[in-house]
């Protein structure tokens, strides 16, 4: 049984708003309709034809092939289905998505998962800034779902995240978890400087010491938490490529912060050396 | 230049036009009379069947000043949700609740709207507010200064200043600010708040200045007589949204003797305390009164099921309000100890109790209200609803089994408490054209808008006669501008900037000497850069001044 496939004949000069390019709206839709769908390509309008060669048949999954970073707003607002990107990909990825699953086999740009409530979000390459973050005048970022970062991530991961799981397999930048109201994020690998950076409630699990933790974070000593053994063990019972956090916690050393905010955050940091 | 409007059914309430097929001649912008047989008429529109009335008005909107550009700056998921491309002629915006100010221009006129009044306009913000209606086209404009919560005014009131100086102070805030007229939010009320006080009825004291709001509306109502400002005193008053705000309507009524006042979205001061959830309906009181009473002006708020924003001056009752914000984000703030201003984002919701009584006694106050000259058409946008629903407002108006198969869908329990099912009243396209048309302008002053009789200004709106009135209103098939075609089936064909309505008060200049010393003292700028010019509003033709005169 085909999928949907949609191959982009050249990379786009301009930006390419595919929006409408989700298994919700495809439904139904007889291959030749599908072709004559409407793109916003830069300032125009243009026929799905125009630049991607389409074949297949419609089974709740869509392929993109040769995607390129012009490709902004894939399966933004996506409610069902599973969209396969093979290359890279433009930003606000997942944007308002409720349901349903995207993987990228490329890198990403910034604004991924911006306002998700659910599903699922996979990239394989790295990622560009503010992860699961909410737009400038949004009370909230992400809302629930999880994204899975196997490479690295910018800055402002998860900025304003309500709910919901950021993974970040790679280097994750400066003010990861910033002004947080809730979820947990975890980086197993670097962050940079200030991670947690007002912060309200939420988790941030790292792997390791940063290098700067703001004055606001106060150490609550290592403890040996009972959450994190549950999270774990949960986490690693949902997909096999989990399976190594059953080898990690429930040692951590606890920041709680930002004070400056309600102090009800914590980081927690999985290997430390400090007494 | 002539233009022959032919055989369209006329609609002019204010020569008592009801319906009668006539020809309207237009001239150089203006209408005239039918001109000699001989003279040679340049275009002619065959309007055979079609509706022809006076361009619309609408007498509170809020679509300029601070206020607005805090809920546009507020509400990114309202413009992101409601985006406009650009077109060959307009230019692109955003927003459904508070569109940008190009958007609403266009928006008004696709409606068949030609004027538009900002109820509340800071003097302190006036050069904002005026800035913003500049940038919107294709209506003419006008603003209402906002006084009665400042601490000039305040100061002057407790040291029972003459009401000349009084008088005064007004007819200079009118010429400083480039104003329409005076409206008075909550008095006293915006500073009462400052001082820690959560509510202020009637005949209650300001801590801080000891007036009660009573002196106040006394005082500006006195003020706005003695200057003949046209538009009788705007009054916003006590209580809004409390429920068993009734009583202080009624007083309110009560307090002022006789004097004319117009009384703006008194469909949130309706609210009576009976039934399990003490909140009712005080709707056929206030009609009563306002029957009785003719001095007394109204204009509605109606409220429509959807989401929106409330943006008023009346900071004491939205930080009340501010427990409902959807979504959850207010404002708050003073504003140079002038007033104040709370943006709160709500959604009315039919299946809400309240909600749904709230849009049923707006209703039953437009039709027990029995004189459609003293009652106008608004939901006070953005706060009841956005003004693109006022096609659908008609509707409910004109069409009984409509209104009363929406009354089905809400709330069952306040379907049954109110009253709507049994009111029987249709409004007539004579009572429409009365209300949005003639009756905004005649209450303005505007003695050349608002009718079709010989000398008025050519704004015009032509539709099509169909029986789904929301339909009708929505999408007229022309609208002239100053006797230029701008809106051709619902779309505009051409942009036009509008003027500004100002007034000219006669005021004693001697009040400058007291405000100079106070402004020296206490405020962040000087008294001559706080008053506007005219030039300001023209801008290098952009803008158009129209000076109405004062009675």
């Amino acid at each position: 049984m085909s999928t949907l496939v949609f191959s982009l004949k050249s990379k786009p000069t301009f930006t390419l708003d595919m929006s409408s390019i989700t298994p919700s709206v495809l439904e139904g839709l007889t291959l030749a309709k599908i072709k004559k769908l409407k793109l916003v390509y830069g300032k125009e309008t243009v026929t799905v034809d125009s630049l991607f060669n389409v074949k297949g048949k419609y089974n709740d999954s869509i392929v993109i092939e040769n995607s390129c970073n012009k490709l902004i707003c894939v399966g933004k607002g996506l409610s069902k289905g599973t969209i396969t990107v093979n290359g890279d990909v433009g930003d606000l990825l997942g944007q308002s998505m409720t349901k349903g699953s995207i993987q990228v086999n490329g890198n990403a740009g910034s604004w991924i998962g911006n306002k998700m409530s659910g599903g699922r979000i996979d990239i394989l390459g790295n990622a560009g800034d503010f992860i699961g973050a909410g737009l400038p005048g949004d009370a909230f970022g992400m809302n629930k779902g999880l994204i899975n970062i196997h490479g690295n991530a910018g800055d402002r991961v998860g900025d304003r995240m309500r709910r919901g799981i950021i993974i970040i397999s790679g280097s994750a930048g400066d003010f990861c978890g910033s002004r947080m109201h809730a979820g947990t994020i975890i980086a197993r690998s670097k962050v940079g400087k200030y991670p947690g950076s007002g912060m309200r409630r939420g988790t941030i699990i790292l792997d390791r010491k940063p290098a700067h933790i703001a004055a606001t974070f106060k150490s609550c000593g290592i403890l040996k938490m009972q959450f994190l053994r549950l999270f774990f063990t949960q986490l690693a019972a949902m997909d096999k490529e989990f399976e190594t956090f059953n080898k990690l916690g429930p040692t951590a050393h606890r920041y709680s912060g930002d004070l400056a905010r309600n102090g009800k955050g914590e980081l927690l940091i999985l290997k430390s050396k400090t007494k | 230049m002539y233009i022959k409007l032919s055989n369209g059914k006329v609609y002019d309430p204010v020569h008592g036009i009801n319906g009668e097929q006539r020809d309207i001649y237009i001239r150089d912008g203006q209408i005239t009379r039918k001109p000699s047989s001989n003279t040679k008429i340049d275009k002619v529109y065959d309007l055979n069947g079609k509706i022809i009335m006076a361009g619309a008005i609408d007498i509170h909107t809020h679509i300029g000043g601070g206020k607005v550009n805090i809920a546009r700056m507020m509400l990114p998921e309202d413009h992101q949700a409601d985006l406009v491309s650009r077109t060959e002629l307009t230019r692109s915006g955003c927003g459904n609740a508070a569109p940008s100010t190009l958007t609403t221009g266009y928006r008004y006129a696709e409606m068949g709207y030609t004027a538009c009044f900002e109820p509340a306009m800071l003097p302190s913000n006036a050069r904002q507010s005026h800035m913003e209606m500049a940038d919107t086209p294709m209506v003419d404009k006008g603003a209402y200064a906002m006084l009665g919560s400042d601490d000039f005014f305040l100061r002057m009131l407790s040291s029972k200043k003459d009401q000349a100086a009084i008088s005064d102070y007004v007819g200079w805030t009118i010429n400083a600010s480039k104003a329409m007229g005076i409206k008075v939010v909550n008095p006293g009320g915006i500073s009462a708040f400052k001082f820690n006080q959560r509510q202020l009825d009637l005949d209650e004291q300001n801590s801080h200045y000891g007036v009660s709001p009573r002196e106040i509306l006394l005082s500006l109502i006195r003020a706005v007589t003695e200057l003949g400002i046209p538009h009788p005193l705007h009054v916003h008053g006590c209580n809004l949204g409390v429920p068993g705000n009734v009583e202080t309507t009624l007083d309110t009524i009560k307090a002022v003797e006789g004097m004319r006042m117009h009384m703006t979205h008194v469909q949130f001061h309706s609210y009576g305390t009976e039934g399990d959830k003490k909140f009712s309906s005080g709707a056929a009181e206030i009609a009563e009164a306002i029957n009785k009473n003719p001095n007394v002006s109204v204009d509605v708020g109606q409220i429509l099921f959807n989401q929106t924003v409330t943006a008023s001056g009346d900071s004491l009752h939205q930080y009340a309000g501010h427990w409902h914000a959807h979504p959850k984000k207010w404002v708050i703030m003073d504003i140079e100890c002038d007033a104040g201003c709370g943006v709160v984002p709500f959604k009315y919701r039919d299946k809400n109790f309240v909600n749904a009584l709230q849009w049923a006694i707006g209703l039953e106050l437009f039709l027990l209200v029995e004189d459609p000259w003293r009652i106008f058409l608004t939901t006070d946008h953005p706060n009841g609803a956005p003004f693109t629903s006022y096609p659908h407002l008609i509707r409910l108006l004109m069409d009984k089994s409509f209104r009363n198969d929406m009354l089905s869908t809400i709330n069952k329990e306040a379907a049954k408490t109110s009253t709507l099912g049994s009111i029987d009243r249709e409004y007539s396209l004579y009572e429409i054209a009365i209300m949005t048309r003639a009756a905004p302008a005649r209450s303005l002053g505007l003695k050349s808008r608002g009718h079709l009789g010989s000398g008025a200004i050519a704004d015009i709106t032509v539709y099509t006669e169909q029986k789904n009135k929301e339909k009708m209103f929505s999408t007229p098939d022309y609208v002239f501008k100053d006797g230029e075609l701008i809106v051709k089936n619902g779309k505009i064909v051409k942009v036009v900037n509008g003027g500004t309505h100002i007034l000219k008060p006669e005021f004693d200049k001697g009040i400058e000497k007291s405000l100079k010393r106070y402004f020296d003292d206490f405020q962040t700028v000087s008294l001559g850069n706080y008053k506007m010019h005219d030039d300001e509003i023209i801008e290098d033709g952009r803008g158009k001044v129209i000076v109405q005169p004062c009675m």
